[in-house]
């Protein structure tokens, strides 16, 4: 569904050159939850921007059901580390602030539904600073998700939660994943969360900003924290991100 | 919290209250002669009279017209503007500098051009609290909007919306809080640029009777005319705070 073809991104930054993505290739099927990892810095942000449309590339194609991505568009949505609720709104205000031009009946229900997706029913009238961390990000999510995008974005969603809050919303979106069948692309230097979270999971290098390797998550069983299985993945990620002299070490402490 | 703020009153009157037992010591042992601090009797006794006889009331009704029509006009020329110059670089590059110059000249100086161009009537009392007032609105406004967020810029973009939509839902609530700052300062500053302008040729107005009660050798009513600025403009600061409180619940 989701093609990225052959992707370039410079930055020009005190007038040196910084390749933030180089070449990168990836297919998106319909329906897939992919995981992005990889130190900070490398690109990942950049990439999920480019595919919202708020950037663009300097090489190469992203299309989504053929259709080339040249601009932001309501086909997708996108979640940030912060949740960038606007604080003048409610929460009812600001999950229906991208439904534009609906009927308000239509829009009034579709809000009403997607606080209850996300359990934030009877939380419409406060303000964002009423609400916890963890539940702001699930009004972000419910903004990002309530004009049915094709595929959602979710750039370290998070990051900046306590460690209890985020195993919480990770079973939340894993929930929500399941129930919406919404395409979602999930940016985490978390590698738990990314095994936890993908069918497949991107890891990326930085300097230049490359995939070095896309790493399936096939069976059910990786999803749980304790099995051999998860343990094996989380190995399988790690190694790509440590020279062959420091493997032995870190190896053995895992 | 109603505890507190009472304490909170309590705690603001205390000066007030010293300065005028100061005031009382001061005048009772006879320290200045009346015509430089007259007693507080005094200025109570001509306050009195003042407004026994509709003079005060005129006085301020002209001073506060002066003053309304001069501020509205310089607060929407100053948030129009200023949102302009906050949403646009060119605009404030184009603009900010030849305004910045302009703005270090005080009003003071700017009366006798004022004159030549207005004339002597309304107008030009009016001119000069327009040009007083509307630095400090264009100011702030320009800050208020220039230090949007990006981050809900970028939450705008990604829905597509409009730029009127994105700078009434974004930039403006945004900017308010900003833009409430500068409303308040220019209030401020209105109340000077009508004393001011009411040195040219007025026959009424606070101003006027306090520069006329001057010549007149008048101390006490100068005091009386000062303090019924003081507490005017209090009074109007302390409703556009409770306007501006209103317009923004999410800040409380
Ligand atoms: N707007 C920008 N201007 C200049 N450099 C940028 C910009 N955005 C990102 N970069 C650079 O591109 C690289 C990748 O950034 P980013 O995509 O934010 O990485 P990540 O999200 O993986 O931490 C970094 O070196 C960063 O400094
Ligand atoms: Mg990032």
């Amino acid at each position: 569904m989701l093609k990225i073809k052959g992707l370039d991104k410079r930055f020009l930054v005190n007038g040196r050159e910084v390749v933030a993505l180089q070449n990168i290739d990836l297919d998106v099927k319909k329906g897939e939850f992919i995981t992005i990892v990889g130190h900070s810095g490398c690109g990942k942000s950049t990439l999920l921007k480019i595919i919202a449309g708020l950037q663009s590339q300097d090489v190469g194609t992203i299309t989504c059901h053929d259709r080339q991505i040249l601009g932001p568009g309501t086909d997708r949505g996108m979640v940030f580390q912060e949740h960038r609720l606007l604080p003048w709104l409610t929460i009812r205000e600001n999950v229906g602030f991208g439904l534009q031009g609906i009927d308000r009946k239509e829009k009034e229900r579709l809000v009403e539904d997607h606080l209850r997706l996300v359990q934030l029913e009877g939380f419409g009238d406060a303000y964002p600073k009423q609400l916890s961390g963890g539940m702001a990000q699930r009004a972000a999510i419910a903004r990002g998700l309530v004009n049915n995008p094709e595929v959602l974005l979710l750039d370290e969603p998070f990051g900046a939660l306590d460690a209890l809050t985020r195993i919480q919303m990770q079973k939340e979106v894993l929930r929500i994943w399941e129930e919406e069948k919404t395409t979602m692309i999930l940016v985490t230097h978390d590698i738990d969360e990314a095994i936890y979270l993908g069918q497949r999971i991107v890891v990326m290098s930085a300097r230049p900003g490359e995939i070095k390797a896309v790493i399936p998550v096939e069976s059910s069983n990786a999803k749980d924290r304790g099995s051999t299985e998860f343990a094996s993945i989380k190995k399988r990620v790690l190694r790509h991100f440590f020279a062959e002299e420091e493997w032995a070490a870190v190896e053995y402490a895992i | 919290m109603s505890n507190n703020r009472t304490r909170r009153y309590l705690t603001g009157s205390l000066l007030p209250i010293l300065i005028a037992l100061g005031w009382q010591a001061a005048t009772g042992m006879a320290l200045f002669t009346p015509a430089i601090l007259p007693s507080m009797d005094r200025v109570f006794k001509s306050f009195v009279e003042m407004a026994a006889s509709g003079q005060l009331a005129e006085d301020v009704l002209v001073s506060l017209s002066r003053v309304v029509k001069g501020y509205v006009v310089a607060v929407a020329l100053g948030v129009v503007m200023g949102t302009f110059m906050g949403m646009s670089d060119f605009l404030h590059n184009f603009f900010s500098l030849t305004l910045n110059a302009i703005r270090q000249i005080p009003i003071l100086a700017w009366i006798p051009l004022i004159i030549l161009w207005f004339g002597i009537g309304e107008e030009s009392k009016i001119a000069v609290i327009v040009l007083g007032a509307y630095f400090p609105v264009l100011v702030n406004t320009i800050s208020g909007i220039r230090q949007t967020p990006q981050g809900y810029v970028e939450v705008a973009r990604l829905y597509r919306l409009s730029r009127w939509t994105v700078f009434r839902k974004v930039y403006l609530p945004s900017a308010l809080p900003q833009i409430f700052v500068g409303m308040k300062l220019g209030l401020g500053i209105s109340w000077v640029a009508v004393v001011a302008s009411e040195l040219i040729a007025a026959s009424a107005g606070i101003g006027f009777r306090i520069s006329d009660a001057r010549s007149l050798m008048q101390a006490d009513v100068v005091i009386v005319g000062m303090i019924v600025i003081g507490v005017l403009g209090l009074l109007m600061d302390k409703a556009l705070s409770l306007v501006f409180h209103k317009a923004t619940p999410w800040t409380r």
